[in-house]
């Protein structure tokens, strides 16, 4: 009789400790499933990023067969001077384009700025033209001009001592007309979207304006680009 | 009585231990479709190594394409006085826009998030955010800046900066804090940034944010990385 029950007491014994180990096991194991989401979020991060870098790789591809194709065009024709004077011009035009030392045309989109008299308002700012500014580089914007100053690389946009807005340090007034040149759609969503630039303006009631135009002419920076410091 | 008592508790138990059981090996399976998930991703990870490790093959390719190409425009102009001077241009001009290196005096800015959080009631007012940067970037451009890097990605017309969770967006890659911002330009110049009531000064004195201005007698700036496309816009006629 004792015998029998000592025997049981340690079956016992030992299905409880198979059995605590058994749920240590568990809750290890589950603990590391959670990670599992996280995970998953980053496979789908990675995807993005590598359809990025699938993109970025063509544009290069493409530049670099651009490239090539110049250096052939040049070793070609190297006698003739004409041609090769041709070509040169055409690669500085393009470089005067991206510069902003041309007048350029293509579809895009024309941002209307309104300030409405009302002096409890906040007047449209140079922070608000250089926040829209930046959402539309972002968005894809090929040229940008404000009130027919362009925006080039160096162009800085400033408030005046809370009376006026400066850019390429040159006076500007109300309504601020801003075109921009590219994707349309893209321009549009950039700034319409939830929480966009116009968005914002909008909801804070200012009164703005955005407007598709399939052609739209935006003049050349009207100074000359020069630098000193730069080697 | 006892008998049954005792069957009944380990009856119980092996009940206990074969859900115990159960759950286990449903777990297991579980975990199992996570290993090949990890082994997705590390096949996606690899990928995204692959195309980065090709652009970069690439782009050394295609900065020797260029600087062959510059040789070749040196050549064919080497006689002639009115293609030099288109030459240079050329020359200056990507120097402009970002497409070469240069190098010239200039200022460091250094921007990284609060050390002493003791100070900011709010979590966010401790941390750089893109605004800060372009607004430090409008401010150096009105300072007269030439060219200008963040973190080493060039700014060029087309650059957009963008908050991207804990880092921000430059030419559509991410960089992270410390900032560190080179410009090329008056070192004198450049410096009044750091004048009382600047913006390098606000977030120093209201977000305890370390701002730090350093001038250089050389910075050198890096060529932008990528490609500037233009599909939509062409010269007027």
């Amino acid at each position: 009789m004792k015998k029998e029950k000592i025997t049981l007491a340690i079956t016992i014994a030992i299905s409880c400790i198979a059995l605590a180990f058994v749920m240590c096991m568990q809750f290890k194991i589950v603990n590391e499933t959670d990670i599992t989401s996280i995970e998953t979020m980053r496979s789908t991060e990675l995807q993005t990023e590598l359809a990025n870098w699938k993109s970025k790789y063509q544009e290069i591809e493409k530049e670099y067969d651009e490239v090539n194709s110049k250096i052939n065009e040049y070793k070609t024709n190297s006698q003739e001077n004409v041609q090769n004077g041709e070509l040169l011009k055409k690669e500085l035009e393009q470089v005067d384009m991206s510069l902003g030392k041309t007048d350029v045309q293509g579809q895009g989109i024309i941002i209307t700025l309104r300030e409405n008299g009302d002096e409890t308002m906040k007047k449209i700012t140079a922070d608000d033209l250089l926040l829209i500014v930046n959402s539309l580089k972002l968005a894809g914007a090929e040229a940008i001009s404000v009130n027919d100053e362009r925006i080039i690389n160096m162009t800085d946009i400033v408030n005046i001592a809370d009376s006026f807005v400066k850019i390429n340090g040159q006076r500007i007034l109300p309504p601020y007309v801003i075109k921009v040149i590219g994707n349309q759609s893209y321009l549009e969503s950039g700034l319409m979207g939830n929480g966009g630039q116009v968005d914002t303006l909008q909801k804070n009631g200012q009164d703005v304006s955005v407007e598709k135009v399939n052609k739209i002419k935006i003049n050349k920076y009207s100074k000359d680009i020069t630098y000193k410091y730069m080697n | 009585m006892n008998k049954k008592l005792i069957s009944l508790c380990l009856g119980l138990m092996c009940m206990a231990l074969t859900f115990g059981i159960c759950v286990q090996i449903k777990t297991v399976n579980n975990s199992n479709s996570k290993i090949s998930q990890n082994y997705e991703e590390n096949q996606l990870r690899a990928e995204v190594l692959k195309y980065k490790e090709k652009y970069d093959n690439k782009f050394r390719d295609l900065e020797n394409a260029e600087k062959t190409l510059e040789k070749e425009r040196e050549n064919v102009t080497a006689n002639n006085e009115e293609l030099t001077k288109v030459e240079e241009n050329i020359k200056k001009g990507n120097k402009v826009i970002g497409l070469t290196e240069v190098t010239g005096q200039g200022v460091t800015i250094t921007l990284n998030d609060s050390q002493n959080l003791s100070k900011v009631l709010n979590i966010s007012d401790a941390v750089v955010h893109d605004v800060d940067v372009l607004a430090v970037i409008n401010e150096l451009k009105n300072a007269g800046a030439e060219a200008i890097s963040i973190n080493d990605q060039r700014l060029v017309p087309t650059t957009g900066i963008i908050c991207g969770g804990n880092v921000i967006d430059v030419n559509g890659e991410k960089v992270g804090a410390p900032f560190i911002i080179k410009a090329i330009g008056l070192p004198e110049q450049l410096a009044a940034l750091e004048r009382p009531g600047g913006y390098l000064n606000l977030l120093k004195e209201k977000y305890s944010i370390v701002a730090e201005l350093k001038r250089e007698k050389s910075v050198t700036i890096p060529k932008f990385n990528g490609v500037i496309n233009y599909k939509y816009v062409q010269n007027a006629k």
